[in-house]
């Protein structure tokens, strides 16, 4: 699916964003920072005054080792037979120190209606930092690229497994991220001398040094697709991209699968720096007002500019669906 | 008799004020920190019971609790008057509320290390309302005993912070 164009299935709306809302948890105070305490006193003696410092008493922060790993795609729909499905999830160094991670992946649980095929490799590294699966993610490699995090930093990380062919409509398959501190992990309080930042002592916290993520892939009955194609116009008769000059997109939505995809809505947000044609909205060569109105399309700019069509059900016989519209660039 | 005494003593006051000031800035009193951490420990019985130990031998990270002791010894040989120990609360603490102690001393807190308070009445002015300062924002504690310390003896103040 093209990353800035998002098909909304049913009733409900959902952008695509590369900002998740997951935040990590305060880290506290830096592994290996000392804290220093020194008093003062004055007093007097007779009629003299005087003052006096104490020693400075010191004490250096050990390392936390705790790891927190979130899913981002709570739900991932396939299809039967599908390969190279991803699931998205995030792992936070919630400790106060930096620290290497070793990661696995698990799909055969319980408690689910088929055991998703790893893929080779089965983890990868969202490094061009798409949010999927594409040709620049860099696979893991247990012991030769370990994530290393600073304290609070995180990192992308996509579990991907093939679907066998045999599931049906509505089978759910889980797989699962674990993701362990390379100095240790262990019951909360379990001590590695010397092994934290700085030659500080390493205690593990209260996730125990490792964190675990489960996600569950859904066979669909019904998948959407979206391709977006560009075509730029300049005000000179070229096609460099200038101010002024004119982009005309395409998108082809297509339905695969068995069933419907029940009130599929299609939005896409007008790119930053450009500005959207008025009266350039078009379904299959439809002229579709800007206006909400009865027509299927319409342009707002609140809360940000975006175009929508309201696609209806769709199933695989429906076809195609080519929707343009056009914007100039600033 | 005794006015021979007393003139004896007074003679010594004096003596020790035409001492250069850094005699007795650095001999009367001597101020020394602990910082210690409870934890709990299994003693000779087997059982298990709460102990301090030095947090310079602990595992202090975020979250740990660490209890500060000031300890204000007199070594001369006359008491020590008028003794007031301040102490910052540590860079990256936090002050437990109600953990100040202090035997025979009025505790006072400040904020910036200048105006000093009883507990309750600083006050921080935040976008432009005034509210009274929590025990979480005070930085400084101070200890003014109010008897002198006896010639051999000393005075405490003690407190608990929380390692941010």
């Amino acid at each position: 699916m093209s990353r800035s164009s998002r098909l909304l299935v049913a009733a409900g709306m959902l952008f695509l964003s590369g900002a998740w809302s997951n935040q990590a948890r305060a880290v506290g105070v830096a592994a290996g920072t000392n804290i220093d305490n020194t008093a003062q006193v004055t007093y007097s003696v007779g009629a003299v005054s005087a003052t006096a410092t104490s020693n400075t008493t010191s004490v250096t922060v050990a390392e936390i080792l705790d790891a927190v790993v979130t899913l981002q795609t709570p739900s991932v729909p396939v299809v039967p037979g599908a390969l190279q499905q991803e699931m998205v999830y995030r792992l936070t160094n919630a400790g106060n120190g930096p620290e290497t991670f070793q990661l696995q992946m698990t799909s055969t649980l319980g408690g689910d209606d088929f055991d998703p095929t790893a893929a080779v490799p089965s983890i990868y590294f969202d490094s061009d930092g798409s949010g999927d699966l594409s040709a620049g993610d860099v696979p893991y490699s247990p012991g030769n690229n370990d994530p290393v995090l600073a304290a609070d930093a995180f990192v992308t990380v996509l579990v991907v497994n093939d679907i066998p062919a045999g599931v049906v409509d509505g089978n759910r398959g889980f797989s699962r991220l674990t993701a362990t501190s390379r100095t240790g992990s262990g019951a909360p309080g379990t001590t590695f001398a010397g092994q934290g930042a700085s030659g500080t002592d390493a205690v593990v916290g209260t996730t125990g040094g490792d964190g675990e993520a489960t996600g569950q892939y859904l066979v669909a009955s019904i998948a959407l697709n979206a391709v977006k194609s560009q075509a730029v116009v300049d005000q000179f008769g070229g096609s460099r991209p200038i101010p002024g000059a004119r982009i005309n997109y395409t998108i082809v939505v297509s339905a695969t699968g068995s069933g419907a995809a029940a009130s599929s809505v299609f939005s896409d947000a007008i790119p930053a720096n450009t500005t959207y044609v008025p009266g350039t909205l078009q379904l299959n060569s439809l002229a579709l007002s800007d206006a909400t109105d009865a027509d299927a399309g319409d342009f707002s700019t609140t809360p940000a500019a975006r175009v929508r069509v309201q696609l209806g059900n769709l199933t695989q016989a429906s076809g195609s669906q080519t929707i343009q519209f056009a914007v100039t660039i600033n | 008799m005794i006015q021979g005494t007393l003139k004896f003593i007074a003679a010594a006051v004096i003596a020790c004020a035409l001492q250069a000031p850094a005699f007795a800035q650095t001999n009367c009193v001597e101020l020394k920190t602990t910082g210690e951490v409870e934890k709990e420990v299994v003693n000779d019985k087997g059982e298990k019971t709460r102990a301090l130990v030095p947090a310079a031998e602990s595992k202090v990270i975020p979250g740990t609790e660490v209890i500060w002791t000031v300890t204000a010894r007199n070594v001369c040989k006359v008491p020590s008057d008028k003794v007031v120990i301040t102490n910052p609360v540590p860079e990256h603490m936090t002050l437990v509320p109600g953990s100040v102690f202090g035997a025979g001393a009025d505790v006072s807190y400040s904020l910036d290390g200048k105006t000093f308070a009883p507990a309750g009445k600083l006050t921080v002015t935040e976008n432009g309302a005034t509210r009274a300062a929590r025990a979480e924002e005070y930085r400084h504690i101070r200890w003014e005993f109010k008897n002198p310390i006896p010639a051999g003896s000393s005075a405490f103040g003690r407190f608990r912070a929380t390692l941010n």
